[in-house]
């Protein structure tokens, strides 16, 4: 008898590869019309879906979530829109090299619970550009928001004449089926967005992966910062969607000369110090020591409702709580990641000191993602940038919008972010549709100039060294 | 190139404070490494590297920092004053983990 389990994730991957056969022979034009088919979809639906991303996590703001949607179809789609991802795409007849995009096939997605519609609408755009099939596996909490909006996409894509099965989804979520998937033998790739045990299974997984590390943002206010804008943006980006973003700001540094300024626009604008006895209190609330990770029920929610949960009393419009502490790692459990409108705040000595406490909170669970300063002195932020291990360095931005792209800057729009090696990821990049084709190169004869008048028998001489036979090569040019 | 320093006003206990005064790249390591590691041995005290005046290290002095830290123990050896530079050098290496680096 078949056992059910391996039954359905063979079927899954059976209907994947089909569609992968059909997708692989559709020309641009055929693939772009699909592509916009569901952007248009998925745009449409943006304030539905937000709101039911809401209703359903119970995580963020919903109109912060219906920007995400519209960053996942309208930016991304403005972003991919024009590119060549089918058949030739480029042709270099002096060097001989044609290049040809080919899809790599079957993409599994994994969604996390913070972004649950918008990295869907994301990941299907930047599949099926690249005529890959794709397989979204949402998270346990937010299944309806993300299965439906995969099936807003699929029908879209069906209504272009787009593959059967271009677009699948789990109806039901565990870890089994996630991991039986992700190292089926007929998947070509996991789009790995979510935490670090789901994306370190993603890479053990057999599969090729792109995965996203973990992000702790510092932002260096340097003394020649705007501290009033400086503050603004910061409380833009840190309440946008309650914090959720992954590129949002975790740690504040400031100078000494600078601190007692920032401190104060901080207070003007309606965030909240913390006292140290609260510092403690709310430690207890929002760090599981267990599992020495942010605690997920306080993710996504509001610094009211947060404070309320750590039994401090704070004004109903309060927007950010801010502890101070004095170091970085696990005896400061605030100093590591939180996904909701928590900052650590530093005060340091001056401009290498504050440069060192990045370091640490950089280095703190951080490598690799994004880091921020805010600065009008361009050699400091020259050096900053050049210290600093972070595939996205953000100069006076938000860096919640600012990492994702496309709003603030003219990073590519993307909800996987790229961490380097640091992060155990292959790439920096915000990843997009280039990132999931094969480019097949035609290489044609072409004549090396100086090497055609080289004497090859040259090589065997042991008495000539490098710097003899480069002579002899370059007498040639 | 190194001034010694055991009347340190850095902590109130002995210590042996070694100031680096130049680049700690592999010539200049090789000319003091000996020196510093002998003054290690005789003082039988906690020591200090100053790295204030530092902004590159080589492998060498990397090398001579575990070589100081496996004479007197890890817990009795402490870098101070480094800058980003060298900071990052300490991060990527892992040295941060066995040694006090501020």
């Amino acid at each position: 008898m078949t056992d059910p389990k391996t039954f359905n994730v063979n079927k899954i991957m059976e209907k994947a590869a089909s569609a992968a056969a059909v997708f692989s022979q559709l020309s641009q034009e055929h693939t772009d019309r699909i592509v916009k088919a569901v952007y248009e979809a998925a745009f449409d639906n943006r304030v539905k879906l937000a709101k039911l991303a809401h209703e359903e996590t119970g995580k963020g703001v919903w109109r912060d979530k219906v920007i995400k949607n519209v960053v996942a179809s309208q930016f991304v789609y403005e972003n991919i829109k024009d590119q060549k991802t089918a058949g030739i795409i480029s042709c270099d007849e002096k060097s001989g090299i044609v290049e040809i995009a080919q899809p790599i096939g079957p993409i599994f997605a994994l969604i996390p619970v913070t972004n649950p519609t918008s990295t869907v609408m994301f990941k299907i755009l930047i599949a099926l550009k690249t005529r890959n099939p794709i397989i979204i596996g949402p998270h346990p909490s937010a299944l309806k928001c993300s299965t439906e909006t995969a099936r807003i996409c699929y029908e879209a894509a069906l209504k272009e004449d787009a593959p059967e099965d271009c677009v699948q989804w789990l109806n039901e979520v565990s870890m089994d089926l996630t991991h039986e998937l992700m190292a089926h033998k007929g998947l070509s790739l996991v789009l790995a967005t979510g935490g670090a045990g789901l994306v370190h299974a993603a890479y053990s997984s057999g599969t090729p992966a792109i995965g996203v590390g973990p992000g702790n943002v510092p932002v260096f206010i340097e003394q020649s910062a705007d501290a009033r804008f400086a503050v603004e943006q910061i409380i833009i980006s840190k309440t946008f969607d309650n914090g959720t973003v992954c590129a949002s700001e975790q740690a504040i540094v400031a100078e000494r000369t600078n601190a007692d300024e920032v401190i104060a626009q901080f207070k003007q604008q309606k965030c909240y110090f913390l006292t140290q006895e609260e510092v403690k209190t709310l430690e207890a609330v929002a760090y599981d020591s267990k599992r020495g990770l942010m605690n997920a029920d306080i993710v996504g929610k509001s610094a009211p409702v947060i404070a309320k949960m750590a039994g401090i009393d704070v004004h109903a419009d309060t927007k950010l709580l801010l502890a101070r502490l004095d170091g970085v790692g696990k005896e400061y459990p605030l100093s590591g990641e939180i996904l909701a409108p928590i900052l650590a705040f530093y005060k340091v000595g001056g401009f290498d000191d504050a440069v060192n406490q990045c370091i640490d909170l950089n280095f703190y669970g951080g490598i690799g993602h994004t880091v921020s300063i805010y600065s009008n002195d361009e050699e400091k932020i020259g050096k900053f940038a050049s210290i600093m291990n972070a595939g996205r360095i953000l100069v006076n931005t938000p860096s919640s919008q600012g990492a994702v792209g496309g709003i603030y800057n003219t990073l590519d729009p993307s909800f996987t972010l790229g961490c380097g090696s640091g992060g155990k990821n292959i790439t920096t990049d915000n990843i997009t549709a280039k990132h999931l084709l094969n480019i097949q190169r035609i290489a044609r004869r072409r004549i090396n100039s100086r090497l055609e008048h080289f004497d090859q028998n040259l090589y065997f001489d042991e008495s000539l060294d490098a710097k003899a036979i480069e002579k002899k090569f370059n007498m040639n040019d | 190139m190194v001034q010694y320093d055991m009347e340190s006003n850095i902590t109130d206990e002995p210590n042996l404070v070694c100031s680096f005064t130049e680049q700690m790249d592999t010539a200049n390591c090789l000319k003091v490494e000996e020196e510093i590691l002998n003054k290690v041995r005789e003082s039988k005290v906690p020591v200090i590297f100053n790295m204030q005046d530092v902004d590159y290290v080589s492998s060498v002095f990397l090398g001579m920092c575990l070589k100081v830290s496996k004479e007197i123990g890890f817990p009795n050896f402490t870098v101070i004053n480094v800058q980003p530079n060298v900071k990052k050098v300490f991060k990527i290496a892992g040295f941060d983990k066995q040694i006090s680096i501020t």
